[in-house]
């Protein structure tokens, strides 16, 4: 009796938890190193790039009040939830004491730091996550949703159009024009009879009529002797197209004739428009490209959003953003407060590299960047989705191709281990020297890069193919269809988002690279841009590398830090882009 | 002992009220008059050394709802496979005798495995639609022939697979918003868009509830007007109440007995299969 009471007092035991609490703290705090360190680096990075060191505190406060606080002021309106406002009112406004507190307390008894004040630290410690936050909470509602959408294609659309401009620096324009006209656009036409018509023949011809008209346009390329001029090339190859797929896709959606005639127009007219200005560094009338690119997202997401009825009110975002730059630079200039002066101007985006720092530009090595990153791209893409098809749809699991297709497994994961040094020589010794692609040429650091990221392409690729699920297969296949046909209808399509996904990362790992591109020859500092992918070119961490070891301070902060902002805002775009597509692509499957 | 007898002719007895309440004999033998369209001889089936069927024997005759039972893991669905060559894309399997298709034996040399699962379509023991629009799935078959697919072509199949009513105003979207039962009969539509001779059916409701199987039950019996049907099914009253002719298959790959529906479950000449039917085997 007495021990069966014993018992019950007891109840059920203790369990120690002391290891799991233990190791859930030491690895909550690393993490929080780790971030720390990096914001760290990232804040000094931007203070340099943009000369923020010697901003006069008023500046800083006139464009917090005129831009800054109607921006948090719509995100608010967006998510429409009282106790975020509150909070978000009194997260700045404590912050605002407790960093001025903190930050003179900590200079007054125990350093000094270095290149901040306290209003520099506000910034940065408690506005800038504040605005992450309430731009994340307010994007997820109609209004934010309206505004962000309509920044975000426009700006979207716009970066990707410069990009494939940035192309025809080395790409022959008119070349592209007779291969549009007379395989593209054939192959298009034949294509589209065929789906309209549901003719499986026009289907079928419209690759042979396609391949036909580039063969031909190789061919005719030198003996026709008078092209139309750049802008109308363009047009006719960018903008013309742009605004025809825009128009179909408003159309596809539900909209109406006129709806879909006026979003192509829209597009149509703002391509026009670029005939008109000049293109500034890129090349003759590819303006026209980019405006087409930036309008037709815009004049679509803008159709959706007037149909929608909700959410219209978010479209008067970009009122407020130019609204307040305006009414800053007129205040600031009306009391004439010295603003700012970066490193990071539109002049460093276009201009060569120069003696001084001032004049000092990142233009040739963006160029090369983007040519090779376009070039890797479409390299790693084919032979990566290539090879991992190949070996996880084609190859037996037993008997001698079985064997074969581990070892290559095995290779392959082994690959991604290897140093990026070793993939440059390599490059030198294979492309560069046994093939005589050139040293430092534009072909050979693509061929280099891709092999580098091929591994992580391959792997990647074949987890997501490895991820459709077998029966859809064996749904397949029932049916009657051969490996092929399973592969491109069933497979791929379920497995495009994260083959996108893995393959936009694995650019970011190409686009960062140096160690290779120095083995291989590439030139730390050019000072035009590459003329086709033969010439000696230079990326951004290569000529980064070059200004840090400049004897001048500015060079080794200044401009250093501005190619830094550059390159991770190249990087942190299209790690946004990977996570955009593979979201869009899971919702629509 | 003598307890036991009475409990097993009890068992029986139950059986046979259960029998003869659900079958109609006399339609299951205007069906099974008609001529044979599939036949195997001595059909066995290895997975590496293990032996999955051995020996079978059958005849199915044309426009007949055939059904196929027996305890789990005796080879069902791996005969079912051998009749469309699934089982090629098995690498640790291989076939030995032979499997006709209106006489000429699949496994021949000359005979494309891809061509011949175009004649005999296959439904899933899961639903199994492709994440396309339910006019993309049912123009599937089709599409991979290289036939253009009309929308004629869509409403018979979909109306086939007594769909049509639910879906017709959605035919855009996705295959994959549909219910269980309703993605069950999209795969039939699927699968008799291109219009096969055989369809084959594995376990096709036992991932659903009550009422979505008794519809497809149905189907199975219209179905069977037009096209040849061989269905794997663990439930007794459902292979009663549907098939035309029975094979009873038992552990160890073997075909045990083969009859007319009504023979097996109210007369089975084995043991055995009496003893599975009424639930005291496997
Ligand atoms: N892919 C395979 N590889 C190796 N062995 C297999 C494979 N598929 C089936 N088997 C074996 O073959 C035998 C028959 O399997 P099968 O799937 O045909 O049985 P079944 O009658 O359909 O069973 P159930 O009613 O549970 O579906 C089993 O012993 C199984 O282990
Ligand atoms: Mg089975």
């Amino acid at each position: 009796m007495a021990v069966d009471r014993e018992r019950a007092g007891a109840g059920f035991g203790e369990v120690s938890r002391v290891k799991g609490v233990a190791f859930r703290y030491v690895s909550f705090g690393a993490s929080i190193v780790g971030l720390v360190a990096l914001a760290t680096l990232l804040v000094y990075v931007f203070i340099d790039a943009f000369d923020l060191a010697n901003t006069n505190p008023v500046w800083l406060l006139v464009y917090f009040l005129t831009l800054v606080v109607p921006f948090i002021g719509f995100c608010l309106y967006s998510a429409g939830d009282r106790a975020l406002t509150r909070r978000t009112a009194l997260v700045l406004g404590g912050g605002l004491v407790a960093t001025a507190v903190a930050f003179e307390a900590i200079e007054l008894l125990i350093t000094p730091i270095p290149r901040l004040t306290w209003q520099l630290a506000y910034l940065f410690v408690v506005v800038a996550p504040v605005v992450s936050y309430v731009v994340f909470v307010g994007a997820q509602k109609p209004v934010g949703a309206t505004g962000f959408g309509l920044l975000g294609r426009t700006l979207g659309g716009a970066v990707l159009g410069t990009a494939v401009a940035i192309l025809f620096i080395v790409l022959d324009m008119r070349l592209w024009f007779l291969v549009f006209t007379l395989g593209v656009v054939p192959a298009g036409a034949a294509r589209a009879y065929g789906r309209y018509r549901g003719s499986g023949r026009a289907l079928g011809l419209s690759i042979p009529v396609g391949v036909l008209g580039a063969v031909a346009a190789v061919f005719l390329r030198d003996v026709l002797r008078t092209y139309p001029t750049p802008p109308f090339i363009f047009i006719w190859t960018f903008g013309a197209p742009i605004a025809l797929a825009a128009g179909l896709f408003v159309l596809n959606r539900g909209g109406t004739r006129r709806s879909a005639a006026a979003v192509g127009g829209v597009s149509l007219a703002a391509a026009a428009v670029g005939t008109v200005t000049g293109s500034s560094a890129l090349p003759e009338g590819s303006a026209v490209l980019v405006f087409a690119a930036a309008a037709a997202p815009l004049a679509i997401h803008l159709h959706g959003v007037l149909d929608a009825e909700k959410g219209r009110v978010g479209l008067v975002l970009p009122v407020i953003l130019g609204g307040g730059v305006l009414l800053g630079a007129a205040l600031v200039g009306a009391f004439g407060i010295p603003g700012p002066d970066p490193w990071l101007d539109p002049g460093y985006l276009t201009e060569a590299p120069s003696r001084t720092a001032v004049e000092a530009g990142l233009y040739p090595a963006i160029v090369g960047s983007v040519i090779i990153i376009a070039l890797v791209a479409v390299l790693s893409f084919v032979l990566g989705v290539g090879a991992a098809v190949f070996l996880e749809e084609y190859t037996a699991d037993t008997g001698v191709v079985g064997a074969i297709a581990r070892i290559i497994q095995i290779n392959i994961a082994n690959l991604a281990a290897v140093p990026s040094v070793v993939y440059g020589l390599l490059g030198l010794g294979l492309f560069a020297n046994l093939l005589g692609f050139g040293f430092g040429t534009a072909v050979t650091a693509a061929l280099t890069l891709s092999l580098l990221i091929l591994p992580i392409t391959v792997i990647s690729a074949q987890e997501a193919i490895r991820a459709v699920p077998d029966e859809l297969r064996q749904g397949s296949y029932a049916m009657g269809a051969t490996r092929w046909q399973t592969t491109k209808k069933v497979v791929l399509p379920e497995a495009m988002p994260g083959i996108l996904t893995g393959t936009i990362l694995a650019l970011g790992r190409a686009i960062g690279e140096t160690a290779p591109l120095i083995m291989i020859g590439a030139a730390t500092t050019v000072f035009s841009a590459p003329s086709n992918v033969w010439s000696r070119f230079s990326a951004m961490p290569m000529q980064i590398y070059a200004w840090a070891n400049f004897p001048q301070a500015e060079f080794r902060y200044g401009v250093v830090a501005a190619g830094v902002v550059t390159l991770l805002i190249v990087l942190l775009s299209m790690n946004t882009t990977a996570i955009i597509v593979r979201n869009k692509l899971e919702r629509d499957s | 002992m003598s307890q036991n007898q009475q409990s097993g002719d009890e068992a029986s007895a139950e059986s046979e009220s259960l029998i003869t309440t659900d079958v109609q004999p006399a339609e299951t033998n205007r069906r099974s008059r008609s001529a044979t369209i599939l036949e195997t001889r001595d059909l066995s089936v290895y997975y590496g050394d293990d032996r999955a069927l051995t020996d079978v024997s059958i005849e199915i005759p044309e426009h007949s709802v055939t059904a196929l039972i027996g305890p789990s893991g005796c080879g069902k669905s791996t005969f079912l496979r051998c009749l469309n060559r699934m089982n090629d894309l098995i690498d640790a399997c291989r076939v030995e005798g032979e499997v006709t298709l209106r006489g000429k034996n699949v496994y021949d040399e000359d005979v494309d495995p891809v061509a011949l699962r175009r004649q005999i379509g296959q439904v899933f023991q899961k639903p199994n639609p492709f994440p396309k629009s339910i006019r993309d799935n049912v123009t599937y078959g089709l599409e991979v022939q290289g036939k253009s697919a009309t929308d004629e072509d869509v409403e018979r199949a979909l109306k086939g697979a007594a769909l049509w009513d639910e879906v017709k105003d959605q035919l855009g979207s996705s295959g994959l918003d549909l219910s269980g039962g309703q993605q069950q009969r999209l795969c039939i539509a699927r699968a008799i868009a291109p219009d096969p001779e055989v369809i084959l059916m594995d376990e096709p409701t036992s991932a659903l509830d009550p009422v979505a199987a008794s519809k497809i039950e149905d189907l199975i019996d219209d179905l069977a007007e037009e096209y040849t049907v061989v269905i794997v099914t663990h439930n007794m009253q459902q292979a009663a109440r549907i098939s035309d002719r029975t094979a009873v298959f038992l552990t160890g790959g073997e075909l045990v007995e083969y009859d007319d529906t009504a023979t097996i479950f109210e007369d089975p000449a084995d043991d055995r299969v009496e003893d599975y039917i009424t639930g005291k085997f496997g």
